[in-house]
Formats: C-alpha cells, sequence, structure tokens
C-alpha cells in the first residue's frame, strides 16, 4: 500500500503537521534528503517544480482537506448520532483515513485505495509517537501554533519510519 | 442487509427524494436533509479537487519520450466530472504534462463511499450529475446490485413519468411502491 500524505490538526482547526510522501523517492535523484525533513523544508528544495502544483500550495490543501473532514464528522453525528465517527471515506484514486482523539487532535491520512482500515495504525501514531514524543517533550509548548513542537526531529523520523517499515 | 435509506440530490445540490426505509439513522427535520444534501454536493466536490497529484518522474521512467506519456493524463482528465464541474487539465503546451493521479486513466470522482462506526454511504453519481446517496448497514456487501436497480426504478418510474418536471422534488406513487417492495423483498 501507497501513503500519500498525512496531516494532523489541533482543536483550534490549525494545521500543525503535514507531511507527503512520493511514490517511489528513489527514482528521483536528489529529491529526499538523507535525513526527513518537514514538510516545509522538503517543498523549498526539491518540490516546486516537480510536483506543478498549479495554482494550489499544500497549504490550501491542509485547509479544504480540513473542511472536508470537518463536515463531514459534522454530517455523521447528524445521521448516527452524537457518538459515531466517520472512520474513512474512498474515492476512485484515494481513501482518506481520519481519527479523532478525545482531546479533538485529527489525525488525517491519504493512501491508495487498496489499503486496510487505518484507524488502528492512526491511533498507533498518536499513542507510541504523538504522545512520546511531541506531548511528553518538556520544550515542546501545550498548544502548537504553526507547528510548533511537532516537527521535532524524533518525531519525524519515527513517523518515517512507522510509515516506510510497518505500513508498507 | 439493512437499507437504512436513500436520498436523492440533483445536479445543483438540491435535495429532490427521501425516504427512510429502515429504522437506525436519526431522524432529522426537512430543512436538516436540505442542508445535509448541499454540504454533501459541497463536500463531493472538494473530494475530488484535493486527490493526490503525483510527479510523472515517479512512475514513468525517464526513457519514455514526453510526447507519449503527456497524452494519457489529459485524456483521463477529458473524461472526467460528470457533473460539469472543471477538473485541473494538466498544461498539455509545455513538454510534458506536470503530474497524474494515482490511478493513470481512471477518471477522479468525489467521494464514493464513507464508512463510520454505524453506517456505510455510498454515492452514485450518474451522467448528468444526479447523486443517489444510499445508507446502508456497515457490514451489508453488494450494494453495487441494490444501487442499480435503485437506478433502474429511478429512470423507469420518475424519468419516464410525463409529470414530472426535471430537478424538481420526486413525487411519483410507482416510485416509492416498487421501491419499497423490491427492498421489502430482499431483506
Amino acid at each position: 500500500m501507497v501513503v500519500y500524505s498525512f496531516y494532523i490538526f489541533d482543536r483550534h482547526a490549525e494545521c500543525i503537521y503535514k507531511r507527503r510522501w512520493l511514490p517511489r523517492p528513489a527514482s528521483i535523484p536528489g529529491s529526499k534528503s538523507s535525513r526527513p525533513t518537514s514538510e516545509a523544508s522538503a517543498q523549498a528544495t526539491s518540490a516546486p517544480a516537480l510536483l506543478g502544483q498549479s495554482a494550489r500550495t499544500t497549504d490550501d490543501d491542509a485547509k479544504l482537506i480540513f473542511g472536508t473532514v470537518f463536515s463531514l464528522r459534522n454530517m455523521v453525528r447528524k445521521l448516527g448520532g452524537e457518538d459515531d465517527n466517520f472512520v474513512t471515506y474512498k474515492t476512485s484514486q484515494y481513501k482518506l483515513h481520519y481519527y479523532e482523539t478525545p482531546t479533538n487532535i485529527k489525525f488525517v491520512m491519504l493512501t491508495d485505495i487498496k489499503s486496510p482500515s487505518m484507524r488502528i495504525a492512526l491511533q498507533q501514531i498518536y499513542i507510541n509517537l504523538y504522545v512520546e514524543y511531541v506531548v511528553k517533550n518538556p520544550l515542546s509548548p501545550v498548544e502548537h501554533p504553526g507547528g510548533v513542537g511537532v516537527n521535532n526531529e524524533l518525531f519525524e523520523e519515527s513517523l518515517e519510519q512507522f510509515v516506510t517499515r510497518v505500513l508498507s | 442487509m439493512t437499507v437504512f435509506s436513500l436520498i436523492i440530490i440533483n445536479k445543483a445540490g438540491g435535495l429532490i427524494y427521501q425516504r427512510e426505509f429502515q429504522p437506525g439513522l436519526r431522524k432529522l427535520s426537512t430543512n436538516d436533509y436540505l442542508v445535509l444534501a448541499g454540504t454533501f454536493h459541497g463536500v463531493h466536490a472538494i473530494t475530488r479537487t484535493i486527490t493526490p497529484k503525483l510527479p510523472y518522474l515517479a512512475t514513468t521512467p525517464a526513457s519514455n519520450t514526453s510526447t507519449t506519456t503527456s497524452s494519457t493524463p489529459t485524456s483521463a482528465t477529458a473524461l472526467a466530472s460528470p457533473s460539469g464541474t472543471t477538473t485541473p487539465i494538466p498544461n498539455t503546451t509545455s513538454t510534458a504534462a506536470t503530474y497524474m493521479y494515482p490511478i493513470p486513466g481512471v477518471a477522479a470522482t468525489g467521494l464514493d463511499s464513507l464508512e463510520t462506526d454505524k453506517f456505510r454511504l455510498t454515492c452514485f453519481q450518474t451522467l448528468t450529475g444526479t447523486k443517489f446517496l444510499l445508507f446502508t448497514d456497515p457490514h451489508m456487501a453488494n450494494v453495487e446490485p441494490v444501487m442499480r436497480k435503485i437506478y433502474e426504478f429511478y429512470a423507469d418510474f420518475v424519468m419516464k413519468n410525463p409529470f414530472y418536471q426535471l430537478e424538481m422534488p420526486v413525487r411519483c406513487e410507482a416510485f416509492d411502491r416498487n421501491l419499497n417492495g423490491w427492498l421489502r423483498g430482499r431483506t
């Protein structure tokens, strides 16, 4: 299975972390540095010409994804009751997985359509990576405006490992 | 197998039909259903635009000439979108298109099916942009034939009804009767 991208939104609807994976990084020489980098720096070095994002930036993408997920979540709660939660949706091209913690942090992952349910995986990212490396980090702020505190090396590296080793 | 309810949304996002077949979902007011239809219509369009775009070089070998590779995504996007909204068409004037969809050759659609803890929503969009939303049990298999049959009933009893006005709420007794009878026969 292929993971296309991963987003974390905090309870103020702000995107505090985003990361995209290209499907075959090996075939693009020089597009991938040895150390995993956050989206912002990866964009600056290699992506603009390559990804061909015509008018929309990745920032806008994150906002669109949040809007979608937010509307669908509200719709599902209206129909299924307050304790219902939407898990995943699928289009002809991709699948979006959604997990929300009790503290309203939203984890979103876009994968290919053949991938199985990723609810457990997202939960594990929250429990084993986010809580361990972001929440328990004494230097990390309580809120993460602009992604401060989430883009630390330990979290990014272990996320990278989790996605490349565990999920593929 | 359980079919909870059916919603039909016209191509402008207006609710034209809503029926509940079996209890299971919460009942909403008519106004809420109208809002839901409109919201879904919008979200459906957005889910298509956020389709991941992969850089071209990623999957096609570099030895391919740019003319052959650039022809595929344009033909794929050209047959897209029944609802008439524009899909991003790669810049064909340059030497090669800059991105492609994960599954080349398949038109990007909006949300096809959505799963929650309590139900599954399957969306079928006709070529003219009408959307059928079917709410079923999350474990129900073979939603496809049910959807096909519902579309068939729609074509037979709504579209062939000489008194039905296009894009207006569906009030056709024969449609209701056949739909109810058929769904009851399946359970």
